[in-house]
């Protein structure tokens, strides 16, 4: 029986069903658990969760690893109406982590007069999606890029280094400058070479650095 | 976990579901015995609350103690000891903080969310009860596929499905996400969709016509379609009756337990081995005039107390909700009692002596084609005012038409109401953005 069914985004931005068994979700959190620990994440930290409901099949792993290791979790929508909770938990808790941030977060954020560096300066680990990485950047905090790539999750273990998928689950190669995702392992749902909606360099089979979109005024790192 | 009763029964709990009222009193009181007790030693603002009320929990050894004594709480109390103590949980939180596994959040409609503390796995004493009773009385079986709608900040929602034996099918709550809804509901089948509220209701008619999805065919396989956050309007319910949709509805119960439709359709049920629930005079200024109101279905202030939370209980948790309870046994069998929410103490405003609360306009505005998602806004800087000010969400109108959609609303308010309305058009897009995503602020100060 299957585990739940999420979605995945391929090029054409359409969202792609996406059936997910128990022992794929297993497999998840025990990487997710090595995730967290190379991000220095570990009893008695806390991390707050970015993220949308259709994504859970992506973040349910790394929620229940957090757990794991001993830290705290909290959630919100990765939507512009959710930045005020965002301001919320980071002002009265400390975050060891803040992943998954979003454009949408950040608009929400604009929209409160909310100064980024405010919010989420006092952050070590801030996960950021393509998008929201630039904008991050721009204003001297030093995100770790988090990507969906398609069924896949990326995240990079330093600022400014590549996001890393699971190796033994996925290989990434490029498709006309879209990321695709092929899986390595028995799944309810297999993927080969699926393209997904992540434009990018691919390193090493399992790295990616998105491509990025500066903004047009201001500084860039 | 599947159900404690066989698959057969309607209940999935058939014995705590259906005891009798003796007997629920008795496990109330002594649930109530151990939460005071529990809430009292480690809550610092529950201490601080009683003390200055002069009672101890020795003082209270029957519900009547209970309700005369023991002091209330409300949440501008939890946000006050929050920013006077620097306390994020606001002095209710009664474990260690090392002892956490989440920190969730409440919606934050009437004002800025306030932190829920939570230990998975060991945070409640008791019986599984909110969500599988209820999704169990709805029909959901191991096996099936259920349909989630919903948010992230109360955390995994999806859990309580899985746990019953069920597969989450995983949407964000948005009309982005309906045209996937309909199309996922047609390839998977599932048989209960939760939460889908008037607005989307309303946004499916077009979107599926868009889609070539015939809604009656999508929803066939529904034995349930849960809705919450906000009141559903004539609209929204005509659309669900043509589509075959058995709406159930659901709330939440003063920020301690939640409450939903049984198959009866007549109120909604909330489980009183898990909230002791009481309904008070609305005007009491505090615990020493409040009169209990303990007839059925008389209009309200809702009062709840945690009766299984061990992480951070509320007791006599002073809502601001305006309700009807009825506590006489439902012909569905179960005897826990059944709630109607009206609204908010805190959104009526007076205008020229005449109380009006959103529900009363609700219907007059989604009446009105162009502002038929039911978005609209009461602005109410006092609760006393010389005119009735509507914020309403429109759409599909060129910005020459506004004038007469102006007068088009104002002609409905007042037909509802009575009191000329001053309409303020702002587009849909405007309003969903103030969520959180399941509803927007109705009353807003400007």
């Amino acid at each position: 029986m299957a585990w739940g069914v999420g979605q995945y985004e391929v090029s054409d931005r359409t969202r792609v069903a996406w059936e997910v068994g128990h022992d794929e979700i297993d497999r998840a959190i025990g990487a997710g658990s090595t995730v967290l620990a190379g991000l220095g994440i570990s009893a008695g930290d806390r991390v707050l969760f970015t993220s949308m409901l259709s994504e859970a099949v992506h973040f349910w792993p790394l929620v229940l690893a957090t757990m794991l290791a001993g830290a705290q979790l909290s959630c919100a929508d990765a939507a512009r109406g959710e930045a005020r909770r965002v301001r919320m938990f980071t002002r009265l808790l400390a975050y060891r982590a803040v992943l998954g941030i979003t454009p949408a977060v950040l608009d929400g954020l604009d929209e409160l007069g909310a100064d980024y560096t405010d919010v989420l300066g006092r952050v070590p680990v801030i996960g950021a999606r393509p998008g929201a990485y630039e904008r991050l950047a721009g204003t001297g905090l030093a995100p770790h890029d988090f990507v969906l790539a398609g069924p896949a999750v990326a995240i990079a273990t330093e600022p400014g280094g590549p996001a890393w998928v699971n190796r033994d689950e996925w290989e990434l190669d490029i498709d006309d400058g879209w990321v695709t995702v092929t899986s390595r392992r028995p799944r309810l749902t297999g993927f080969d070479r699926v393209r997904t909606a992540v434009r990018a360099s691919v390193v090493d089979g399992h790295g990616l650095v998105p491509a990025r979109s500066w903004p047009d005024r201001g500084p860039r790192p | 976990m599947t159900g404690l009763s066989p698959a057969d029964s309607p209940y999935y709990d058939a014995e705590y579901e259906t005891m009798s009222r003796d007997r629920l009193a008795d496990l109330q009181l002594e649930l109530l015995t151990e939460t005071v007790a529990f809430a009292y030693e480690h809550s610092a603002l529950t201490r601080k609350t009683w003390d200055a009320a002069g009672i101890t929990p020795a003082d209270v050894r029957s519900l009547d103690d209970f309700t005369e004594k023991v002091p209330f709480l409300d949440k501008d109390a939890l946000r006050r000891f929050r920013d006077e103590r620097k306390d994020p949980y606001g002095g209710v939180l009664c474990r260690d903080q090392s002892e956490l596994t989440a920190i969730s959040s409440t919606s934050g409609t009437t004002g800025d969310p306030t932190l829920v503390p939570e230990v998975w796995g060991g945070g409640f004493v008791g019986r599984p009860a909110i969500m599988y009773r209820d999704f169990w009385g709805m029909g959901v079986r191991p096996g099936d596929h259920v349909a989630l709608f919903l948010f992230t900040f109360r955390g995994p929602t999806y859990g309580f499905v899985q746990q019953l034996g069920a597969i989450p099918v995983l949407f964000d709550y948005g009309v982005d996400e309906i045209e996937r809804l309909l199309r996922c509901s047609l390839q998977y089948r599932p048989t209960a969709l939760y939460n889908f509220g008037g607005s989307m209701i309303n946004a499916t008619e077009e979107i599926a016509a868009r889609a070539g999805i015939d809604p009656r065919d999508a929803f066939s396989s529904y034995h349930a379609v849960v809705f919450a956050g906000e009141p559903l309007g004539e609209r929204a319910r005509r659309l669900a009756d043509a589509w075959g949709i058995e709406l159930f509805e659901h709330s939440n119960v003063g920020d301690v337990t939640a409450c939903f439709e049984c198959p009866a359709h007549d109120g909604m049920h909330f489980w009183e081995d898990m909230a002791y629930v009481e309904g008070i005079d609305p005007l009491a200024l505090d615990h020493r005039d409040a009169q209990p109101v303990s007839g059925d279905r008389v209009r309200c202030e809702l009062v709840a107390t945690a009766l299984s939370n061990r992480v951070a209980p509320l007791v006599r948790f002073r809502s601001d909700d305006l309700v009807e309870i009825d506590r006489s046994p439902c012909v569905c069998g179960r005897t826990h009692a059944r709630i109607w929410t009206i609204g908010r103490k805190g959104d009526e405003v007076v205008v020229q002596g005449a109380s009006v609360l959103p529900v009363d306009v609700w219907a007059a505005i989604e009446s009105v084609e162009a502002c038929r998602l039911g978005l609209f806004q009461v602005v109410r800087p006092n609760r006393e005012s010389d005119e009735l000010r509507l914020r309403v969400g429109y759409q599909d109108t060129p910005e020459g038409r506004l004038g007469s959609l102006v007068e088009e609303v104002a002609d409905a308010v007042r037909a509802a109401v009575g009191v000329e309305p001053v309409i303020e058009l702002v587009a849909n897009e405007e309003l969903l953005r103030l969520g959180p995503p399941h509803k927007i602020p109705r009353v807003t100060a400007r």
